[in-house]
């Protein structure tokens, strides 16, 4: 018997393998025939499921879209800059209310921290208001005008792609320059390259002013458009358009020095600003942590909403793959006795109703995922938000609805394997 | 392999419906040899398609033995039957039975898929088989483009395929008009001669009468078991009788 059985090993195991390939091969073929003499009820079956993936790949899409752009900004800004303000960036309940009736920072905030934060690498003023923009061929109305001085460009990471930033003596001498974003500078300037933009003139508020440079392309950060700003001296700005603006304050350290820089600047404003001791700081110290933190708190509540929605509409799918799996068990009984006649072992009917189930499922979701995109498309088209495709998110729009097509398909698949063979011959 | 190619010892099977027990076989026993032809006949409900399931290993009896090839039919598992029916055993029915949205050629390879043989081995064999039943030229067609005739003669190139032990065929001319019928009968003699071992149900005397040996059934018993001519006959003195 073992000595017989010995030759016979690799021959049976290659059987197997080629039974099990021709299997799946069947029962690919009968799913794909079956879906194609049965193509609306198919679509109408896979509504739920092709609903469920749209809706988690445009979720999906959108945040990984926010994402990039929002990495690109973060290695953009610098990530040891210290922003002093009299707002605190994320604000809740009534804070709004406490921060309103601080005192303006100014010019003497300003000065104590340059001359004092030994920790300070770069210590930047700026301060903006919306303002219309003219140029000869156009007028920009609402554009971010920002006074600042020669440290903002360390401290915000900016960079020009033409001409230069402001220089010490700009701020010295309050000259009337403007440092453009790409954006504006193509609106105001159309057609010029950025080289020959450099030394046009331009009215901001009905005062003239003269392009020094024009800033690299970033991008957009949360909805705001950071290639649209104007920049120019502060002391300009506050004799042009209003001394009595509170400034913020755009310091950045050594790296790993943030603490301590973070300690050194609430003891200077203290002081400047005469904080009695045992108060409340009048000021609040922000970090683009906070930023971030605030963000991934956004994204984590839109992956909460897609996996809700997903599961929820996933579900319904999967009951609708389930039910249509059922009838067409039914409707088959009778091709499934002839297979078990013929020699089909359960599992190979098993199979056969588990690859069918959960391609139908797959062609839903292949379908959920081109609309998904294209819903996010859309809506980056349409809104300020992102969209981005990645093949993660490919990969989790077939390989979730090809689950659902398994694990609905299962019961069914059940049956059809458990079917009596000649209860199911005699089926009428 | 010596002894009979089937046999059977006591067989029953019940059948419990409403707690009242139907007796559809009632100890039946028999040997088939190789290369026999044997017409099993009786009255509507006197068991023969119980019986035809039973020796087709698609059910299992509630007492008795079989023994098929010398296996013990009874102690097999469910993979096992299905392997037995694959390897041992081809089915013929009385509806064809065929895939409908499988060509003939695909509804031969059926069986061969089951047994694992690749594509290009199972293809040549198929259409083999179908040449035997004459059907060379409609191996792409679909059942619904076949007449009742060539339907079941796919049918019949279907359980040929495999080369099995034996060839089971439950009133495979009770869809077909009397013409076609004979062709029908005709190529199971034919298969006869090749040395194939057939049983068919018929209910049709002048059928059972024209096989080597005849099986009558009644009531799940073995009313007569002899030649064809004399076992039909038999049929035919208790018609007048009743
Ligand atoms: N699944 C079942 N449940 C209950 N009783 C059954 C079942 N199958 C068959 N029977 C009973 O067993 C008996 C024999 O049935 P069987 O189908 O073997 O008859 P038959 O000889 O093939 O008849 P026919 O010539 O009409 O096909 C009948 O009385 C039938 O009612
Ligand atoms: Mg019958």
């Amino acid at each position: 018997m073992t000595e017989a059985a010995r030759p016979d090993r690799p021959r049976r195991a290659r059987r197997g393998v080629i039974r099990l390939a021709s299997e799946t091969g069947e029962g690919l073929r009968i799913a794909l025939s079956a879906l194609v003499s049965n193509t609306l009820r198919s679509l109408l079956t896979t509504l739920g499921i092709v609903i469920g993936v749209m809706t988690v790949i445009a979720i999906v899409a959108i945040i990984d879209g926010l994402n990039q752009s929002f990495a690109t900004q973060m290695g953009g800004l610098g990530a040891h800059t210290l922003y002093v303000s009299k707002w605190k960036w994320i604000m809740s309940g009534n804070d709004w209310w406490e921060q309103r009736n601080r005192k303006d920072m100014g010019r003497a905030e300003f000065e104590a921290v340059s001359r004092e934060a030994t920790l300070a690498t770069a210590v930047a003023p700026f301060v903006s208001l919306d303002a219309t923009l003219t140029s000869g061929q156009a007028e920009l109305t609402r554009v971010r005008v920002r006074g600042t001085n020669q440290d903002y460009e360390v401290a915000n990471g900016v960079t020009v792609a033409a001409g230069r930033f402001l220089s010490p003596p700009d701020v010295e001498l309050s000259r009337s320059v403007m440092v453009l974003g790409p954006n504006l500078s193509d609106k105001l300037f159309p057609g010029l390259p950025a080289a020959e933009v450099v030394g046009r003139r331009l009215r901001v508020m009905g005062r003239p002013f003269t392009v020094i440079g024009v800033q690299t392309r970033r991008g957009r950060l949360m909805g705001l458009d950071l290639d649209s700003e104007a920049t120019l001296p502060w002391t300009t700005f506050l004799r042009d358009m209003g001394a009595k603006r509170t400034i913020s304050l755009a310091v950045t350290s050594e790296p790993g020095q943030g603490q301590a820089l973070e300690d050194q600047l609430i003891g200077i404003l203290r002081r400047v600003r005469r904080v009695p001791p045992g108060k409340p700081d009048d000021f609040s110290v922000n970090r683009q942590e906070q930023l971030q933190r605030l963000y991934h708190q956004l994204t984590g509540a839109l992956y909460g909403v897609a996996i809700g929605v997903g599961l929820i509409t996933l579900l319904v799918g999967g009951i609708g793959i389930m039910n249509i799996m059922l009838v067409s068990v039914t409707e088959r009984t009778r091709e499934i006795g002839v297979r078990r006649a013929l020699g089909a072992r359960r599992r190979t009917i098993l199979l056969q109703f588990l690859v069918e189930s959960s391609l139908v499922s797959m062609l839903g979701g292949a379908v959920g995922t081109a609309l998904g995109f294209l819903v996010a498309w859309l809506l980056a088209l349409t809104t300020p938000l992102a969209a981005a495709v990645t093949p993660g998110a490919v990969g989790l729009g077939l390989g979730f609805s090809a689950a659902v097509g398994l694990l609905f398909g299962s019961w069914p698949a059940w049956r059809a394997a458990n079917l009596d063979p000649v209860e199911a011959l005699r089926y009428e | 392999m010596s002894g009979p190619l089937i046999s059977i010892d006591r067989l029953t099977r019940h059948y419990v419906v409403g707690g009242e027990t139907v007796r559809a076989l009632d100890g039946v026993s028999f040997d088939i040899g190789q290369g026999e032809w044997v017409a099993i006949v009786g009255q509507s409900g006197s068991g023969k398609s119980t019986l035809m399931n039973l020796l087709g290993c698609l059910d299992t009896a509630t007492s008795g033995t079989y023994r098929l090839n010398g296996a013990d039919v009874e102690t097999l598992s469910d993979d096992a039957l299905a392997d037995l029916r694959n390897r041992e055993i081809g089915f013929v029915f009385q509806t064809f039975q065929l895939l409908p949205r499988a060509t003939a050629l695909a509804n031969v390879e059926l069986p061969l898929v089951y047994r694992g043989l690749p594509r290009r081995e199972r293809r040549a064999l198929a259409e083999t088989a179908l040449r035997q039943v004459g059907l060379a030229n409609r191996m792409h067609h679909r059942p619904n483009e076949l007449s009742g005739g060539q339907r079941q003669r796919v049918a019949i190139a279907r359980a040929l395929v495999g080369d099995p032990s034996i060839l089971l065929a439950d009133e495979p001319t009770g869809n077909l008009d009397s013409q076609t019928g004979e062709e029908i009968v005709r190529l199971f003699g034919e298969l006869h001669a090749r040395g194939h071992t057939l049983i068919l149900v018929t209910h049709e005397p002048r059928l059972a009468a024209r096989c080597p040996r005849a099986i009558k059934l009644m009531d799940g018993r073995i009313l007569g078991d002899g030649p064809g001519a004399e076992v039909a006959a038999l049929q035919a003195t208790r018609a007048v009788g009743t």
